[in-house]
């Protein structure tokens, strides 16, 4: 098996015309965080936040009947590992697809004042296992695929 | 699917594989490699419609087709289904998205 690890890292910045405290109330406050971080495009059926240094978020989504993975929980696990109110929130966080690990992320989130309003730099350091790029995960991934191809089209 | 997730990688793997003759395709090229004639001839489709679903499935990266003298042959592309390897573009995606969120609700907040 290949145990091949690849990594990521991208940096994303945003200017928003509010100061950062209430910047910072949208990573503290769970409601708040909810409604940007884990609704969207697929609404998280689960969601739970704990806004302290060592405090755990857990959020969980299903791949949709249109998708080959119906029914695929994709869930993240993140702990804060450093909060600096109004200025820094550190997390780090593993997502799975079912039982698999996919990556292992690093996110920090630093709120610059300016000009009255902030700006929210997040720099994105991920570490993608051997499920993200090896050749057992590509096997198993078509494998999988195939064996639901087949399933449909026998119904 | 949403028109955000449906411009990914992944997503167009998705949109792709929801036709079922693309399926179909997908499955028959699977087992051995096969000619464009001989993909449509069991499906019941022209060879101009098979051209049009080979199109969008080389797309999005499933299925290669090359043409070895006058005979063009269709195989999986096993890179095709990395869904997991283009993790590392949903993902930059997905936070460009969810900015865009914390922005539109700090907007609506006074």
């Amino acid at each position: 098996m290949d145990l091949s690890a690849t990594h990521d890292t991208f940096v994303l910045e945003r200017t928003y015309p509010k100061p950062p405290d209430r910047v910072f109330a949208a990573f503290a406050d769970p409601a708040k965080k909810r409604r940007w971080y884990a609704e969207g495009e697929h609404a998280a059926e689960r969601f739970e936040l704990d806004f302290r240094v060592g405090g755990i978020e857990r959020q969980l989504f299903r791949l949709g009947e249109n998708t080959p993975f119906p029914g695929t929980a994709i869930t993240t696990e993140g702990r804060h590992e450093d909060i600096v109110p109004d200025r820094r929130i550190v997390i780090s966080s593993t997502m799975s697809l079912g039982e698999r690990r996919i990556s292992t992320t690093l996110a920090t989130f630093e709120l610059v004042p300016e000009d009255g309003g902030t700006r929210l730099v997040l720099t994105h350091q991920a570490v993608f296992y051997e499920g993200a790029d090896g050749p057992e995960m590509r096997k198993g991934g078509w494998e999988k695929l195939l064996d639901q191809l087949g399933a449909w089209l026998e119904e | 699917m949403s028109a955000a997730l449906a411009e990914t990688p992944a997503g167009r793997v998705f949109h792709a594989l929801g036709d079922p003759t693309r399926r179909a395709i997908v499955e028959r090229v699977s087992r051995r490699p096969l000619s464009v004639s001989r993909l449509a001839g069991p499906l019941g489709i022209t060879l101009t419609a098979v051209a049009q679903h080979l199109r969008v499935l080389e797309g999005c990266g499933l299925v290669r087709t090359e043409k070895l003298g006058r005979v063009r042959t269709c195989r999986l592309d096993p890179e095709g289904l990395t869904l997991v390897s283009r993790w590392a573009d949903e993902c930059r995606s997905l936070w460009e998205r969810r900015l865009d969120r914390l922005g539109d609700l700090l907007a609506e907040e006074n």
